[in-house]
C-alpha cells in the first residue's frame, strides 16, 4: 500500500516535472507574453567533501548575482540557478558536466572551481559550446587547450610570481631582494619566479631554502632553525625579502626575523594569506607591515557583503572566491542581456567581446580566456589585521 | 689570494657578525636540547629505555604555560619584576604539568609493563602508542595550528657579543638553562634521592636489597626529568609558539644530544646539547640553513662511528 502509494507520487511528481520543464526549454511564446523565457546559469564546484565551504562562499554570490538580476526588472529573460557538485575531484566532474550539457535550458557555468576538475569537464562543455568562467580555477596550462568556451576572472598561478617582483622591484624601487622559499613545490615555485623577475628587473637577488618544519605540518625540519636563517636574511642587507611559502612557518621566521633586527619589508603570496600568520607570529606585532599578494580578492563592498550575508548566514569577508564568483556571474549575465537571442554558443562569443566593470576588476577576457590586465591583489597586515591595499 | 680569500676578506665583518649571532643563538637552542635531553639520560639511567614519550612531556609544558600566560598577561606588554615573575610562573607552570604527564607516563605506560617484566620491545611500543595518544589529544583540543606564546617582554638585543646582539630572549634561556641544569647537577650528586637514582642505575637489585624503594626512585626520576622537559616546552614556547607537534622535532634533536653526549650520562646530555646546538647553527655559515639538520645527524653518525659509548661515555651511576 504504501509502496503503491509512494509510486504514485512518483507519477505525479515526475509529469508535473515534464510539464513545468517544457516551457523552459525556450518556448516562451508557446505560453504566452506573459512569462519571459527562463535560462539555467550552473555552477560546477565542490557542494560536499573537504572543500564544500569553498564551494558553498562561490555558490552564494552566483545565487546573489542572479537574484539581483532578476529583481532588475532589466532582463528579456528569468533566470534560475543549477548546481553541479563535483567535489573538486576531476574523476567526479565529467559526470557533472555531461549532466550539465543534458541540461538543454543550462546556458553557461560558472566553474569549475578547482584547476583538476576544470581540466576533466572541458571537452564536454566545449564540444556542446557552453562557456564556462571559472572563478578560481589557477592552473597555467587550462588556458593553454584551445578551449574557446574557456574564460577565468582569476589571473593563472604564472602570473603571481612576476607581479610580486615588479610590485617589490619597481612599485617600490627594492634594489636587493633576499628570496627565501620553505622547500615545498608551491613556495619553490613561486619564490623561483620571483627571483627571475627581479633579477631581469636589475635587482639584486639572493636566494635561500629555509625548509618547512615540522611545527608547521609543512615538513620535517626543526623550527630552531629559523633563528639561523633570520641571521643570514639581515646578513644579506637586502632592503626586501619575498617568502615562498605557507603562513604558520612563515609567521615563525617572522619571530626570528624580528629578534635578528631585520628592519626591511617582507613580502609573501597566497599560501600565507591567512588570518592564522598573526596568531602564528611571536610576538604577534613582528606580522605588521608583511604584504601578502593574492590572485583573490578581498570584499570590501558593503553592499555586496551585506546582500551576501544575508543569503548566505556567513560572513563575506573571509568567504574566499566569493568576489571572483560575484564577477564571473555577472560577466555572464551581462553577456547574456547583450545578446538578441540567447544561445550557448551566443554567450561564448558574447564573452570574447565583454567589457563588464565587475567587483574585484575589470572583467575583460584574453583570447585563450585568461583575464586580461593586472589581477594580484596586494594587502597587508596593519595592526593585527589583513587589509586589502588594491591591485598591484 | 685565491677568489675565497677575496671572498672572506671582502665580507669578513659579516661573517664575523654571522659567526657570533649564529654562536649565540646556537648556545641558546643548545640549553633548550640539553633541558630536554637529561629527561631521556635520567630515565635511560633508571630503567634502560628511551622514554620516547618525552616529546608530549614538553609538548603538555607549552601548552599549560600558553594557557597561563594567556589569562596573566594583558593587552600590555609587561616589564621590570612582572617581567621576571611571569618567567617563572611559566617555567613553573610547565615544569608542574611535564612532572604531571611525565609520572602519568609512569603509572599507565611503564609501570605495569614493569610488573609483568615484559620485553623491552613492549616498552617501546607504549611509549610511541602514548606519545601519539597525546599529541593527538593536544591537536583534537587545542587546534591544530601554530599559537603564539603571549610574550612577558619586549624582546631586545640586550648586550653585545663582538658586535652580536644578544637577545633577552636568549638571556632568559641562558639563566634558566644555568640554573637548572646545576641544580639537576647537584640534586644527582648530593642529595638522597640523587643517591638512590645513581644506585638504581648502577644495580637495580642490589640497590633494592640495600633498602632503596625502587618504585619511588623511578617515579621521582620521571618526575625531575619530566619537569625540566616541561619547563623546556615553555622555554621553547616563547620563542616559537605552542602547537601540538612542537615536540617531535626537538625531542629527537634532544635524544640525539642525549647519545651525543654518552646516553646515561648527565653532563654528556648537557654537553651534547650545546655541541648540538652550536655545531647545526654555524654550520649555516658554510652551507644553507636547508643543511641544518644533515650536519645535526652527521655529526652524530660521525661521533658514534669513532666514539659508540658517545663523548663522556653511559655513565649515570656515577657522582657526575
Amino acid at each position: 500500500m504504501k509502496l503503491r502509494l509512494n509510486k504514485t507520487v512518483a507519477a505525479v511528481a515526475s509529469s508535473a516535472l515534464l510539464l513545468m520543464a517544457v516551457p523552459a526549454v525556450g518556448m516562451a511564446s508557446a505560453s504566452g507574453a506573459a512569462s519571459k523565457p527562463t535560462y539555467v546559469i550552473g555552477y560546477e564546484g565542490p557542494l560536499s567533501g573537504g572543500n564544500q565551504q569553498l564551494g558553498l562562499n562561490m555558490v552564494f554570490s552566483v545565487q546573489l548575482a542572479i537574484n539581483q538580476a532578476n529583481a532588475s526588472g532589466k532582463l528579456k529573460f528569468k533566470l534560475r540557478l543549477a548546481t553541479y557538485d563535483d567535489q573538486g575531484d576531476p574523476t567526479i566532474s565529467p559526470t557533472q558536466a555531461q549532466s550539465a550539457v543534458h541540461n538543454k535550458s543550462l546556458v553557461a557555468i560558472v566553474g569549475p572551481a578547482f584547476s583538476g576538475a576544470t581540466a576533466a569537464a572541458e571537452p564536454f562543455y566545449s564540444a556542446a559550446h557552453i562557456a564556462t568562467v571559472s572563478p578560481s580555477a589557477t592552473r597555467v596550462s587550462l588556458a593553454t587547450n584551445g578551449w574557446n568556451n574557456f574564460f577565468r576572472v582569476v589571473a593563472d598561478d604564472g602570473v603571481q610570481g612576476p607581479a610580486d617582483a615588479n610590485y617589490l622591484t619597481k612599485t617600490k624601487s627594492f634594489k636587493s631582494v633576499y628570496v627565501v622559499d620553505d622547500g615545498t613545490s608551491y613556495g619553490a615555485g613561486l619564490a623561483q619566479a620571483v627571483a627571475l623577475q627581479a633579477k631581469a628587473n636589475g635587482a639584486t637577488v639572493t636566494s635561500a631554502t629555509v625548509p618547512g618544519t615540522s611545527q608547521c605540518q609543512n615538513g620535517t625540519a626543526s623550527a630552531t632553525e629559523y633563528s639561523a636563517a633570520a641571521t643570514q636574511a639581515v646578513a644579506s642587507k637586502a632592503s626586501a625579502l619575498f617568502y615562498g611559502g605557507y603562513y604558520c612557518d612563515l609567521g615563525l621566521f617572522l619571530g626570528a626575523l624580528s629578534s635578528a633586527g631585520y628592519s626591511g619589508t617582507v613580502m609573501s603570496g597566497d599560501g600565507a594569506l591567512s588570518p592564522a600568520l598573526i596568531q602564528g607570529t611571536t610576538p604577534a606585532a613582528a606580522a605588521n607591515g608583511v604584504l601578502l599578494t593574492c590572485a583573490c580578492a578581498t570584499s570590501t563592498n558593503t553592499k555586496f557583503n551585506k546582500a551576501y550575508a544575508a543569503l548566505s548566514h556567513f560572513s563575506a569577508a573571509n568567504a574566499t572566491y566569493a568576489p571572483e564568483s560575484y564577477d564571473a556571474a555577472n560577466a555572464i549575465i551581462n553577456a547574456m542581456k547583450s545578446l538578441k537571442k540567447v544561445t550557448r554558443a551566443g554567450i561564448v562569443s558574447a564573452l570574447h567581446k565583454l567589457a563588464y566593470k565587475g567587483m574585484t576588476k575589470v572583467v575583460k577576457f584574453q583570447k585563450n580566456g585568461n583575464i586580461a590586465g593586472a589581477a594580484i591583489f596586494v594587502n597587508q597586515v596593519k595592526s593585527g589585521t589583513i587589509v586589502q591595499l588594491g591591485l598591484e | 689570494m685565491g677568489a675565497f680569500g677575496h671572498y672572506l676578506a671582502a665580507h669578513f665583518d659579516t661573517l664575523r657578525l654571522e659567526f657570533w649571532s649564529l654562536f649565540v643563538g646556537g648556545v641558546a637552542n643548545g640549553f633548550l636540547y640539553g633541558m630536554v635531553a637529561v629527561g631521556y639520560t635520567l630515565v635511560y639511567g633508571v630503567l634502560r629505555l628511551i622514554n620516547f614519550a618525552h616529546s608530549e612531556i614538553f609538548m603538555s609544558g607549552g601548552f599549560a604555560s600558553y594557557f597561563v600566560m594567556k589569562a596573566m598577561i594583558g593587552s600590555t606588554v609587561p616589564n621590570g619584576a612582572a617581567t621576571i615573575g611571569l618567567i617563572v610562573v611559566g617555567i613553573l607552570v610547565g615544569g608542574l604539568t611535564g612532572a604531571i604527564i611525565a609520572t602519568l607516563l609512569e603509572r599507565v605506560a611503564y609501570r605495569p609493563l614493569r610488573r609483568r617484566n615484559a620485553p623491552k620491545l613492549a616498552y617501546l611500543i607504549s611509549a610511541i602508542g602514548a606519545s601519539y595518544f597525546l599529541f593527538n589529544m593536544a591537536g583534537k583540543e587545542f587546534g591544530r595550528y601554530s599559537i603564539s606564546m603571549p610574550q612577558p617582554y619586549i624582546n631586545h638585543n640586550v648586550f653585545h657579543i663582538f658586535g652580536a646582539g644578544v637577545q633577552l630572549y636568549y638571556v632568559v634561556i641562558f639563566v634558566a638553562g644555568v640554573i637548572m641544569l646545576f641544580g639537576l647537577d647537584r640534586l644527582v650528586a648530593t642529595t638522597k634521592l640523587g643517591r638512590s637514582i645513581r644506585a638504581v642505575a648502577q644495580d637495580a637489585e642490589t640497590a633494592s636489597l640495600m633498602g632503596v624503594n625502587i618504585d619511588r626512585t623511578i617515579v621521582l626520576t620521571f618526575i625531575v626529568g619530566g619537569a625540566l622537559g616541561g619547563a623546556a616546552g615553555y622555554l621553547f614556547g616563547l620563542g616559537t609558539g605552542v602547537v601540538y607537534t612542537m615536540g617531535f622535532v626537538p625531542a629527537l634533536k634532544a635524544f640525539t644530544a642525549a647519545v651525543l653526549g654518552g646516553i646515561g650520562n648527565l653532563r654528556g646530555a648537557m654537553i651534547g646539547g650545546l655541541l648540538l646546538g652550536v655545531t647545526e647553527n654555524l654550520s649555516v655559515v658554510f652551507v644553507q640553513a636547508a643543511y641544518i639538520d644533515v650536519v645535526a645527524f652527521g655529526v652524530l653518525v660521525g661521533v658514534l662511528l669513532f666514539r659508540p659509548t658517545g663523548i663522556l661515555g653511559e655513565r649515570l651511576g656515577r657522582a657526575a
